[in-house]
């Protein structure tokens, strides 16, 4: 009686060794499928109903630091505060479309009430935690009458730069070259000169 | 009854005057009333944020309209200003931007400005300089960085509402008309 000098878990592992390769194959290119979906989903086909939106200032006929929601509608960019008529240019007049970002202290008066209540000045440390960054989109139209307005939006930190992909994929222009995004920070440490 | 009768006269005196003066002097002002169309803010090389540049500009917009200094503000490009006479061009170059930051200012309070200098023109069409000046917008403690162009606007506007600008050339020729037409005599001065 001879034995064959393989040993026993051979054969059982080379199957077993298969199998673990074709699931992680399988599960590698599930994984990419997803992430390719995924991407179509942020991609200008399917735009965003409506984004919570601060009107910061330049929309003929919005109020400054006013909320609401800015949305695609039809061939326009339509501003809508709660319970207000919505105000709205045509996408086809926007010159220009830049993104930025700024860091804003939350909370309004009762926070700055309460920081300056905090004894020994230690409201000031609070300060750092009640900040919060937010994206920017400024765009620049022009009227009936050849006139050029700006308008600045304030939207939540991600938002901006898929809005301006859907205004693009619409029709607005812009002056730089290339359509990548412009992302300028509205704050920083340096002075400029 | 005596007694009351000078007071009287007085009394109807300068009312009449200033009934008279008032609609003269309202007139004069609404001749005098130039067109200002704001360009647009030339950001310069300081790396000056877009959002900045916009702001400065409606803010200026805002600003100007509130002085009532102008007959009309109006925008850069707009058409209206082919057909405008007495027409001022109003340029603004950004020369120094510090950005600063709001959680700075409020955590130390002394730093963390957001300061702004321009260089602002008031020029006529071809080019004749009216009113030059250099102005700062600074936010020190409360408020947003962009509130900084909200005080430089405010500040650009105080300065041409204190500054004499002259009279517009149609009011002068206005003027005129009106004085020759009452002298009866028309003075030509040679060179």
């Amino acid at each position: 009686m001879t034995h064959t000098a393989v040993p026993w878990y051979c054969k059982s592992s080379d199957r077993l060794l298969k199998r673990r390769s074709l699931t992680a194959f399988l599960i590698l290119v599930m994984a990419c499928g997803t992430g390719v979906f995924a991407e179509d989903v942020s991609q200008p086909n399917n735009p965003p109903s409506s984004l919570p939106a601060t009107h910061l200032l330049g929309f003929v006929g919005a109020r400054n630091s006013s909320k609401g929601t800015l949305s695609i509608e039809g061939d326009a960019l339509q501003f809508k505060k709660n319970g207000k008529a919505a105000v709205q240019v045509r996408i086809a007049s926007i010159h220009d479309l830049l993104l930025g970002d700024l860091s804003r202290q939350v909370g309004g008066v009762p926070v700055t009430l309460a920081k300056a209540a905090v004894p020994y000045s230690g409201g000031r440390a609070v300060s750092l935690f009640t900040h919060k960054k937010y994206d920017t989109l400024t765009l620049e139209y022009v009227d009936a009458e050849g006139g050029l307005h700006g308008a600045i939006f304030e939207l939540t930190k991600g938002q901006a730069e898929g809005l301006r992909n859907h205004l693009l994929a619409k029709g607005a222009q812009v002056s730089n070259a290339g359509n990548e995004p412009t992302k300028q920070t509205a704050e920083a440490s340096s002075e400029n000169r | 009854m005596k007694t009351d009768s000078p007071a009287l006269f007085v009394m109807t005196t300068i009312l009449l005057t200033l009934t008279i003066a008032q609609p003269a002097r309202l007139s004069a002002e609404s001749t005098a009333q130039w067109t200002v169309q704001v360009s647009k803010v030339d950001p310069g090389a300081v790396g000056l944020s877009p959002s900045f540049q916009v702001a400065i500009y409606e803010n200026l917009l805002q600003e100007l309209s509130k002085t009532k200094r102008f007959k009309w503000v109006l925008r850069d490009g707009d058409q209206k200003a082919a057909n405008a006479t007495d027409l001022l061009l109003l340029k603004t170059a950004v020369e120094r931007y510090t950005a600063g930051s709001e959680t700075q200012r409020a955590v130390t309070t002394v730093t963390g400005a957001t300061k702004l200098t321009v260089h602002t023109q008031l020029s006529t069409p071809d080019g004749k300089i009216i009113l030059e000046r250099t102005v700062h917008g600074n936010v020190r403690f409360m408020g947003s960085n962009l509130r900084a162009t909200y005080n430089l606007a405010r500040n650009i506007a105080k300065t041409i509402k204190k500054s004499s600008l002259p009279e517009p050339t149609s009011s002068v020729v206005t003027k005129a008309m009106n004085s020759t037409s009452s002298d009866g005599v028309v003075v030509v001065e040679s060179p």
